[in-house]
């Protein structure tokens, strides 16, 4: 008895499956809720604001405050707390743009006082300083 | 040159999938809705199988799930002893109906303003969702736990099947208005709006009825135990899967055995035609589901049907490549696909 030679039947691709870190429901799916246009900045008046806009604004205070505390720091003495229960003081100098180095000087370590250095933004826990 | 079946393969759960449900056609298509005992119910695209979401907060295995018609609400019955009701475009949840013994079947009525509930407790419940803070009607009766409960004649009577019987309820009165005896377990229950047709599965068979007086039209006998049978749109075919992990499909009208696919690695659960009959899902004890061509090689989906003479190139070639270990090549990109580590939350099993 022959049986026919058959082919399967060809596919495109296989059914995606879940995304692995998220319940789907994608808001750009098929069928998302069609979001209402956002007005134009002049014509909302203060108390129509989206939340999305009020919560930017938000973050730009916040950040402005932060970037003036860092400008109160300049010439004042600092004192950081590293990682592994390490505390120093120094003089705050600047950070760079990113505010991953800060630039300080005398700065008082357990072996002695360095006239200029570097301390990484990703070893500091914490820093306090009286303006 | 023959062409053979490739089912598709829809990974993502992690434990057996025990009910399966499509939506009506909607003008974004049909979904289905799989419900698994590792809590968490999905809904895909019903065409193509492509995950869309997974509804999240049950604490328990989920026994029943169901769409309503515009696939706009989802609606599931779980070990936790609650139904939840679903938005199934957001995927929030809209309500939790508390009840006192795991939940092991919901369906909607066409308008979608009231839900039907049955459970361990015996009874069916049915909840208004435009007041959800009501209490819901009781309907008393069933000795044994309700294991499927539908609406029936446009939502006028009520269908339900526990263990050994069927019986047959008006929703107006609350009263029972017929009933049928098996002597073996009910495993399964569908019913078909267009004709009143019932279709019920219980050892080896495959039983349709009518919907309306509950009388026998015809019965088929499958080569193994059944747990599941849906009947076409058009009502040419039928298909049934089971405990030999195969799925069957048979002309109505003849009861000829047509074709016979082995594919899942467990029994089957849950098997359904899409709405529009192009193909059917299989819901297995192996955590997958499977989507089935109906005529197969005809494209559909993902299905693209390719005719030998063109296949002298590149053009014609699927993606996947057709040996004849085409099964097992699928079987490998799929698992490679399933492997997507769903987070595992630390929730409570059932």
């Amino acid at each position: 008895m022959q049986t026919p030679v058959t082919i399967p039947v060809p596919v495109l691709r296989l059914p995606r499956g879940p995304d692995g870190f998220s319940r789907g429901f994608a808001p750009d799916g098929r069928r998302a809720p069609v979001r209402p246009e956002v007005p134009e900045i002049q014509e909302c008046p203060i108390a129509q604001e989206s939340p999305e806009f009020q919560e930017q604004r938000a973050r730009a205070a916040l950040r402005e405050r932060y970037l003036r505390s860092l400008l109160a720091m300049v010439g004042h003495q600092v004192s950081f707390t590293l990682h592994e229960g390490v505390r120093v003081a120094a003089h705050f100098g600047a950070t760079d743009l990113d505010v991953a180095n800060f630039y300080v000087s005398q700065l008082q370590t357990p072996i002695g006082v360095q006239a200029e250095a570097l301390l990484r933004c990703s070893d500091i826990i914490s820093y306090t300083f009286k303006p | 040159m023959a062409m053979r079946q490739t089912p598709l393969t829809c990974s993502g759960h992690t434990r057996p999938v025990v009910d399966l449900a499509f939506s009506g056609i909607t003008p974004y298509g049909y979904f289905l809705i799989s419900a698994c005992k590792d809590g968490k119910p999905m809904l895909r695209q019903g065409d193509t199988g492509d995950w869309i979401g997974t509804f999240l907060g049950h604490k328990g295995a989920v026994w029943g799930a169901t769409l309503n018609k515009d696939a706009t609400k989802a609606a599931t019955a779980a070990a936790d002893f609650t139904a939840k009701v679903w938005d199934a475009v957001s995927g929030d949840e809209l309500m939790t109906l508390a009840h006192k013994h795991i939940v092991k079947t919901v369906d909607f009525t066409q308008d979608s303003n009231y839900l039907l509930t049955g459970g361990q407790d015996k009874l069916l419940r049915i909840y208004d969702l435009n007041k959800p803070e009501a209490e819901p009607k009781e309907i008393s009766g069933h000795t044994s736990g309700i294991k499927k409960a539908l609406w029936c004649s446009e939502d006028k009577q009520i269908l339900s099947a526990d263990d050994k019987t069927v019986r047959l309820w008006d929703h107006a009165t609350m009263t029972e208005v017929k009933s049928l005896n098996f002597n073996m377990s009910v495993s399964s229950m569908e019913y078909i709006p267009e004709g009143e047709i019932l279709v019920i599965t219980y050892g080896r068979s495959i039983a349709f009825h009518s919907a309306v007086s509950l009388d026998p039209i015809k019965s088929f006998e499958a080569p193994a135990t059944i747990n599941s049978a849906s009947l076409h749109p058009e009502k040419e075919f039928l298909v049934a899967g089971g405990e030999d992990f195969k799925l069957y499909k048979y002309d109505y009208n003849s009861g000829e055995e047509l074709e016979s696919y082995k594919g899942h690695f467990g029994p089957i659960h849950c098997v359904r035609f899409s709405p529009d009959g192009e193909l059917y899902a299989s819901g297995s004890e192996d955590g997958t589901l499977r989507l089935w061509q109906t005529v197969v090689g005809k494209t559909y989906g993902l299905w693209k049907c390719v005719l030998p003479e063109e296949d002298s190139g590149e053009l014609a070639k699927p993606k996947i490549g057709f040996p004849e270990t085409a099964e097992e090549e699928i079987e490998e990109i799929a698992s490679e696909n399933s492997d997507c580590i769903y987070p595992s939350a630390p929730d409570v099993k059932a």
